[in-house]
C-alpha cells in the first residue's frame, strides 16, 4: 500500500531520561484502522501524542502524507494538528463551552469560518454522533459516553486526515462503552483512517486493518486480527492475550 | 456615667456629607485599585511561569518588595519620597487619591499575581492540551478556555482582597484622603459621641461589604458553566443553595 497517511519512523521519545519510545515504527495507509495494545507504561499513549504532533521527539520521525512534520516549530506545528484529530481518554471536553460550542471553537478558531457556517457545521456532526439535542448542555450535564460522542465530533468537523484515539471508553462506566464504539465503528466504515489505543478486544476483532502489540517502548508484533488472536507469535502477547481475556 | 444612644445624631451623621463622600472615596479608590492591580498581576502571573530567567527574577523581586513592604509605609514613600526625587510629582495633578491609587495597586498586584497563578494552574492541563490538539494557538487557548474557567476560581479570593482593601483606604489618611474613616474622627474628635459616629461608619462599611458579596454571587454563577440557572432563579437562593452544597 503506497498511500500511507500517517508513518513514525524509528521514534525515539524520553522523559527525565526515562526511554518510553524505543525506536517505534508505525505505517497507517488510508482508510486503515491500526489498534494498538500492550501493558501500562509500554508507550502507547506516548506513541499517540508523537502522532498527534503534541509532543517533541528525541529521534526519528512523524510524517503525515509524506510531509515530515517532526522538529517543525510551535508555530509551524498548529496548523498541522488541525489535520489529526485526537480523542483523549478523559474527553476534555471545555468546559466553559456547551457541546456546540465545543464543536465549533475549531471552527472558528482555527479555520476561521464565519459563526453561522461554523455553526451549521457544528450541529451537523452533533447529529452524528446523535446529539443534536444536547447542543446547548455543558460538559459537566452530559454522560460521559455523551462527552466523548462530542468529543469525538469535535475533532471530525475539522475533517481530518486521521484520527487518533487514546482509549476512548476506559474512563466510561460499562453501559456507555457500546454508543461510543458505536460511532467509532461508524467513522471506520466510512474509511476514515484511524489509530486506536484500546482493551477492546471485540472492537478490534471487527474493526481493525491489523493489530499491533506494544512493550516497553517498542512494536513487538503486529498483525491482522484473526492471525493476532489465533496465533501471536510473541510469547509477551500470548501472556497479554491470556490476562485481557 | 453611661449616655443614651443618640438617634438623632447618629442619622444626621450617617446623611452627613464626609461621610457619604468619604464612603464614595473609598469605594472608588478600591475599585481603581483592585482594577489596576488586576491588570498589573495577569502579566506577572504569566511572568512566574515564563520560559526567560531574566523575566522570572524581575517578577520574584516584584513580589518580594511589595509583599515585605508596608502599606502604610508605601503610601508615605509614594506621597513623600518620590515628590522630593522626581519634581515632575510636586504638582498639583499629583494628587493624594493618585498617590493612594498608585501605592494600593502596586501592592495589591503582588497579591494578585498569586490568585491569578493559582487560579490558572488549577484549570485541568487537559484543557489545554485539547485546544493545542486542535490546532488552537497559545493564546486562543489562554483567552478562549483557560481564562474563563480560572476566572471563576479568581472569583471568591478577589472578593476577599476587596474587602481587605477596602480596609487598608484608611491608612490613606495619613496622606489627607478624606476617605469614611477620617470623616469618623473628625466627626468623633468634634462630638465625643463614639458610639454614633463609629456606629454610622460601620454602617456603611456592612452596606458596601453586603453590595460586594451580592455582585460577588452573582458573577460566580455567571461563571458556573452549566446551563440551567444562568440569571434565571432568584439570586439570593440560588446563591444561598450554592453555598449550602
Amino acid at each position: 500500500m503506497s498511500d500511507t497517511v500517517l508513518r513514525a519512523d524509528g521514534v525515539h521519545k524520553a522523559y527525565n531520561g526515562l526511554q518510553v519510545l524505543q525506536g517505534v515504527s508505525l505505517e497507517v495507509g488510508r482508510g486503515e484502522v491500526k489498534v494498538i495494545i500492550g501493558p501500562s507504561g509500554s508507550g502507547k499513549s506516548t506513541l499517540l501524542r508523537c502522532l498527534a504532533l503534541l509532543e517533541p521527539i528525541d529521534g526519528g520521525a512523524v510524517a503525515l502524507e509524506d510531509q515530515v512534520l517532526s522538529g517543525l516549530r510551535e508555530r509551524e506545528l498548529a496548523a498541522h494538528r488541525s489535520e489529526i484529530g485526537m480523542v483523549f481518554q478523559r474527553f476534555n471536553l471545555f468546559q466553559n463551552m456547551t457541546a456546540l460550542g465545543n464543536v465549533m471553537v475549531g471552527l472558528r478558531d482555527v479555520r476561521r469560518l464565519p459563526k453561522k457556517e461554523a455553526r451549521e457545521r457544528a450541529l451537523e456532526f452533533l447529529s452524528r454522533v446523535g446529539l443534536a439535542d444536547k447542543a446547548d448542555s455543558y460538559p459537566e450535564e452530559l454522560s460521559g459516553g455523551q462527552q466523548q460522542r462530542v468529543a469525538i465530533a469535535r475533532a471530525l468537523v475539522m475533517r481530518p486526515k486521521a484520527m487518533l484515539f487514546d482509549e476512548p471508553t476506559s474512563a466510561l462506566d460499562v453501559e456507555l462503552v457500546r454508543e461510543v464504539l458505536d460511532v467509532m465503528e461508524g467513522l471506520a466504515r466510512d474509511g476514515m483512517t484511524m489509530v486506536v489505543v484500546s482493551h477492546e478486544l471485540r472492537f478490534a476483532h471487527h474493526v481493525a486493518s491489523s493489530i499491533l502489540m506494544m512493550d516497553e517502548g517498542r512494536v513487538i508484533e503486529e498483525a491482522p486480527p484473526e492471525q493476532f488472536f489465533s496465533s501471536p507469535t510473541h510469547e509477551r502477547t500470548k501472556r497479554f492475550l491470556a490476562l485481557v481475556e | 456615667m453611661l449616655a443614651s444612644f443618640d438617634t438623632h445624631l447618629f442619622w444626621e451623621v450617617l446623611r452627613s456629607e464626609p461621610y457619604w463622600r468619604g464612603a464614595l472615596l473609598a469605594v472608588a479608590l478600591t475599585c481603581a485599585s483592585i482594577a489596576a492591580a488586576f491588570l498589573i498581576g495577569f502579566p506577572l502571573a504569566l511572568g512566574r511561569a515564563s520560559r526567560q530567567p531574566a523575566v522570572r527574577i524581575v517578577v520574584f523581586l516584584y513580589s518580594w518588595f511589595f509583599r515585605a513592604t508596608p502599606t502604610l509605609l508605601l503610601l508615605l514613600i509614594v506621597w513623600d519620597v518620590i515628590p522630593q526625587q522626581f519634581s515632575v510629582f510636586t504638582h498639583n495633578w499629583f494628587t493624594p487619591f493618585l498617590a493612594a491609587f498608585i501605592a494600593l495597586s502596586l501592592n495589591e498586584a503582588a497579591y494578585m499575581a498569586e490568585i491569578i497563578r493559582a487560579g490558572l494552574l488549577a484549570v485541568d492541563p487537559g484543557q489545554e492540551l485539547a485546544g493545542r490538539a486542535l490546532g488552537m494557538k497559545r493564546w486562543q487557548i489562554l483567552r478562549r478556555v483557560v481564562i474563563p474557567q480560572a476566572v471563576r476560581i479568581v472569583i471568591p479570593p478577589t472578593g476577599n482582597e476587596f474587602i481587605t482593601l477596602l480596609k487598608l483606604t484608611s491608612l490613606a489618611s495619613v496622606i489627607s484622603v478624606h476617605e469614611l474613616l477620617t470623616a469618623a474622627n473628625e466627626q468623633a474628635s468634634v462630638s465625643f459621641s463614639y458610639r454614633e459616629v463609629y456606629g454610622a461608619a460601620l454602617v456603611y462599611y456592612l452596606v458596601i461589604v453586603s453590595v460586594l458579596m451580592f455582585l460577588q454571587s452573582r458573577l460566580e454563577r455567571r461563571f458556573t458553566f452549566r446551563s440551567r440557572g444562568v440569571g434565571r432563579a432568584p439570586v439570593g437562593l440560588a446563591a444561598a443553595a450554592h453555598d449550602a452544597r
